[in-house]
């Protein structure tokens, strides 16, 4: 049974907190709930990026979703990323 | 910014053509950050290696796209683009533009970017190059409010989508390309500021097989007009491009000395499925035979014409050559109404269902035509719910296998093989 909305935004903000790696692709959060559609993880995702509680890391071409805290700001650093 | 040395760079601007490193000093004369573009590059040239670091967090507020984050790698070394931003900006219909709107567009890039402008982007939108992090909103602000213009796709977001000049101006075009892609740009504003998916997904919109746009190169879902009945022909007219009477191509090949214009040569012999021929003075079609290729219609404009009954094929999976190599799409539906009447319904289903099933089986980073490459195109036309017919075999009169699935078989696969051999010894 699919889980609530409340319930999987807690379960994509643990698997954001806890990830080896702080960018996720959308797909890494299906696994949070999968009985829940894709598209509906992806208008929770983005809720949680409109709730501040995560942010978008875009490359141009991917964008990956992770969470403020554990994203490195570019701006200011030296050295190729 | 003061200016560098760039011997590696000059030596662009020595050859015939246009040259990017010229343009880009003229506008370093009004904007000396400009200057730190060409020393970077220049960097670059000698160091075999990109001075840009990928990527980045920047964006508008409530945006998921539409903003490509570029840092410079040596800031100190180049001030001048320690930030430099790409802007996607959705372009108007058709690339329809007043002079007032173009004015206004860089008015605005110079108040607020480096001035430079990539007009356009392969997938169609207005690139606007080089922002500071902290222009990034106000110039959004006068964008919107001033210019009425929105951002565009980027990133896992739905790309700008893009369009023809459809039946603006040309009297080939199937359908409204402009009314269908500004319908599904509205339609899908979500899918556009907010990333959707696993990778870019673009939809473009082409009145013919003429394709403008390049839809069966450049997108997912390309849109190209097409007609179901048969190519309207004047006979009259007919007779007279035969006597040349009538220029061919409307005139395209006036300039050079082609010679008198041959209907053998130029077009029953060129007709891809060899539909064509001459009888009593009078051009036949076989209709049935036609692949709908336009090459007739532009050679012979006023005498041959699409048929009355429009709409288009809808081809799915074309892709540039980032993993896998290009690939051209796959024609998945031959002939499909394509109508502001019913607010574009079937186009949106058919869309949608691709999405449903792409962002739940596609990887990531894979665009949907190479989802159905791994797939299987038998697999895809399942899954979207469609028959197999002969169009989707691309040499339907020599591929000689036909695969079934058991249910289609009646009594299925299950055999007695003792029954069998009674009648077909081993």
């Amino acid at each position: 049974m699919a889980l609530s909305e409340d319930e999987i935004k807690a379960a994509m903000i643990e698997k954001a907190t806890k990830a080896p790696k702080p960018q996720l692709y959308i797909k890494d959060f299906y696994a949070c709930d999968p009985d829940t559609k894709p598209r509906v993880i992806k208008n929770i995702a983005n809720a949680l990026v409109k709730e501040g509680k995560l942010m978008f890391w875009s490359s141009g071409s991917t964008t990956m979703y992770a969470r403020p805290d554990r994203i490195k700001n570019e701006e200011g650093a030296e050295g190729i990323n | 910014m003061a200016k560098h040395d760039t011997p590696l760079l000059d030596e662009l601007e020595s050859g015939p053509w246009p040259s990017f490193v010229s343009d880009i000093k003229r506008q370093a004369e009004k904007n000396p950050d400009c200057w730190d573009i060409l020393g970077q590059l220049e960097l670059s040239y000698r160091d075999k290696i990109t001075h840009w670091k990928h990527g980045g967090i920047v964006g508008v507020f409530g945006y998921g796209g539409g903003i490509v984050g570029r840092y410079s790698d040596v800031p100190k070394q180049f001030p001048g683009v320690e930030h430099f931003h790409t802007v996607r900006v959705n372009q108007p219909s058709s690339k329809y533009y007043s002079t007032e709107n173009l004015r206004g567009l860089c008015g605005l890039w110079e108040k607020h970017g480096s001035g430079m402008t990539n007009m356009h982007g392969s997938t169609g939108d207005i690139i606007l190059l080089g922002c500071r992090t902290e222009a990034l909103e106000p110039f959004f602000w006068d964008l919107t409010h001033e210019l009425g213009q929105d951002l565009g796709g980027s990133g896992s977001n739905l790309r700008t989508p893009a369009n023809c000049l459809g039946k603006s101006r040309c009297e080939w075009a199937c359908y409204d390309t402009e009314e269908a892609c500004y319908h599904l740009t509205m339609h899908y504003q979500d899918e556009i500021h907010r990333p959707a998916f696993p990778y870019k997904f673009k939809f473009k919109f082409s009145g013919c097989a003429n394709d403008c746009v390049a839809a069966i190169a450049r997108s997912d879902v390309a849109v190209i007009g097409t007609w179901r009945d048969d190519i309207r022909i004047d006979q009259a007219a007919v007779k007279e491009y035969v006597a040349g009477n009538i220029p061919s191509n409307g005139g395209a090949h006036a300039d050079g000395n082609w010679g008198a214009f041959d209907i053998q040569k130029e077009v029953i012999a060129l007709c891809p499925t060899e539909c064509m021929w001459m009888e009593g003075g009078e051009l036949k079609i076989d209709n049935s035979e036609c692949t709908r290729c336009m090459h007739c219609i532009n050679v012979m404009p006023r005498a041959l014409r699409p048929g009355a009954q429009q709409g288009a094929s809808v081809c799915v999976g074309a892709k540039a050559p980032i993993l896998d190599g290009a690939q051209f799409a796959t024609l998945i539906v031959p002939f499909m109404e394509v109508s502001a009447d019913n607010e574009f319904e079937s186009l949106i289903e058919f869309i949608e269902n691709i999405w449903d099933w792409w962002m739940e089986v596609g990887k990531n980073r894979e665009r949907v035509g190479e989802t159905m490459q791994r797939v299987g195109l038998p697999t895809f036309i399942k899954v979207m719910g469609l028959d197999p017919i002969p169009q989707h075999i691309k040499e339907p009169r020599s591929n000689p296998y036909v695969f079934w699935n058991e249910e289609e078989v009646p009594g299925g696969f299950e055999r007695d093989v003792d029954e069998f051999r009674a009648r077909h010894a081993a």
